[in-house]
């Protein structure tokens, strides 16, 4: 006898390739955008992620927006700062399951809209935001990663938030130009 | 009837069942195997088209369709009957400020209540007295299950995955009960969110944290001055996003209530008692402020059985309660 079952699931990953958009030779000139989720302490190294681009690189300004709640998209009045000024973005702290993942959808949502973007995550999670770029046909998609032993809530000194910010300033200079 | 789903093909009702395993589309306990006729028969008693859209999980790129959620609804184990709860559970879980994507990709492994109002909790047997927070009865069983699947199943909440629990929490295999409106002549929830008392209506909350409040104590004010601390534990920060709207539920039992009851309590004088209580300023680690926006956020519900002096808070994630009227 055979039984015939249906599938509960919905598919996974949209079986397009993923466009990234076009990177910015270098960051002079460029606008930074900072998509933060207010997670712990993280907001303090995007801060200095940010002072240390534009003094070293020459950005031309910041579009911060600091989003309401951690796992949530930015506002829409945030989303239409962002698209207006920033030409260069990114995204996080990717620290906890539902802003980790968020936040690589905002970086994934700020390429789709043809800015450079990238996220910054925790080890602990980086499974999460790899399913979450595979959802949208972007596995291969390039995160910066912290690791342990920094805390993955963002729990952090300020010492300890200017260091990561200096620890990651040349990834995510690499990852948002050519 | 036909569907969209792709499909499996199993030799026998054994293989069926293990199958679901290999499929890794259970919550670790067995299932129903969702056969077409089971699925029609899910959609028929819901008087729904399986492809209905019931709402999406936008960072996701989820959309859950009527067909999706009825395949769910008969692997928990559920009648038919059951499914107008299931479909309004759905739609009350994917409303935006439910938060469907933060509730159940969070570390922090927050549940999902499901609270049945009206009179569908006695046409189908949906619980509120003893123990019905527990096992023993399918409607609360298997619509709280059903829920979860649609969760893991559809809204890919699988574990290691999307579902980035630390420790997750029994209470994601299922949580559903009815308040016990005729307990009290308190005016029962989904009267008290503008629904006509012959509605039946689903309120879900998230569910960050479960405080039991034993307080055997005879007096009111005692009783409530328990449950008022016990909810500062830990307090309650605002939530920008979820705004004022964010809530706590409060499940008062029967030797609480008969005592608030007889002293001339309502479920309007207890919030307004306790809100000035819950959102005081911090006063030290385990006596925190419990942020609302009035009393109004404070959501009592009448369930439980006699025994022992016993009330529950449901202290929320980052969303807040929403609710739908069941369709039947």
């Amino acid at each position: 006898m055979t039984i015939v079952t249906l599938d509960p699931t919905t598919g996974f990953g949209s079986g397009e390739e993923f466009p990234l958009a076009l990177r910015p030779e270098t960051l002079k000139g460029q606008v930074l955008g900072v998509v933060a989720n207010g997670l712990g302490d993280s907001e303090a190294m995007f801060d200095a992620i940010a002072s240390a681009l534009t003094d070293a690189d020459g950005l031309a300004g910041v579009c911060k927006v600091v989003k309401h709640s951690v796992a949530v998209p930015p506002q829409p009045e945030q989303w239409a700062e962002l698209l207006a000024h920033a030409t260069v973005a990114v995204t996080g702290f990717g620290g906890c399951g539902s802003c980790s993942t968020r936040s690589m959808r905002d970086a994934l949502d700020l390429e789709a809209a043809g800015i450079p973007a990238v996220c910054v995550v925790h080890s602990a999670l980086e499974p999460a935001v790899r399913a979450m770029a595979r959802l949208v046909g972007a596995e291969e998609y390039p995160v910066i990663v912290i690791d342990y032993p920094h805390n993955p809530t963002a729990v952090w000194t300020k010492e300890e938030s200017a260091m990561l910010a200096a620890q990651v300033l040349d990834a995510v200079r690499l990852r948002l130009t050519r | 009837m036909s569907f969209v789903s792709d499909t499996h093909s199993f030799d026998s009702f054994e293989d069926a069942l293990e199958g679901q395993y290999e499929l890794g589309v259970t919550d670790g306990l067995p299932v129903v195997p969702p056969t077409p006729e089971r699925v029609a028969a899910m959609l028929a008693a819901g008087g729904v088209a399986g492809e209905t859209v019931l709402g999406e999980v936008p960072t996701r790129d989820v959309v859950v369709t009527a067909e999706k959620v009825a395949i769910n609804a008969v692997m928990a184990g559920c009648l038919p009957e059951y499914f107008p709860v299931v479909l309004a559970a759905v739609r009350a879980f994917l409303q935006p400020l439910a938060n469907a994507h933060s509730t159940t990709a969070t570390l922090a492994g927050a549940a999902h209540a499901v609270i049945v109002n009206g009179p569908i909790r006695h046409d189908i047997g949906v619980h509120g007295g003893q123990a019905c927070f527990g096992p023993g009865f399918r409607p609360n069983a298997t619509i709280g299950r059903a829920l979860r699947l649609v969760i893991r199943n559809v809204c890919r909440t699988v574990p290691g995955v999307l579902d980035r629990a630390s420790f997750s929490w029994p209470l994601r295999y299922s949580f559903c009960f009815a308040e016990d409106e005729e307990a009290t002549a308190w005016t029962p929830l989904h009267v008290k969110l503008g629904y006509e008392r012959e509605q039946s209506v689903v309120t879900i909350q998230s569910i960050m944290r479960l405080f039991q409040v034993t307080e055997f104590a005879p007096e009111s004010e005692e009783i409530l001055t328990t449950a008022y601390e016990v909810a500062r534990h830990m307090g309650l920060q605002r939530d920008e996003w979820a705004g004022d709207g964010r809530s706590v539920v409060l499940v008062i039992g029967p030797e609480h209530y008969r005592r608030l009851v007889a002293d001339g309590w309502t479920k309007e004088s207890i919030a307004d008692w306790m809100y000035p209580r819950l959102v005081a300023d911090t006063a030290g680690k385990f006596d925190q402020k419990v942020t609302l926006a009035s009393p109004d956020n404070i959501w009592i519900v009448t369930a439980g059985g006699p025994g022992i002096a016993q009330s529950w808070w449901f202290i929320p994630h980052l969303a807040t309660p929403t609710h739908e009227l069941i369709l039947r």
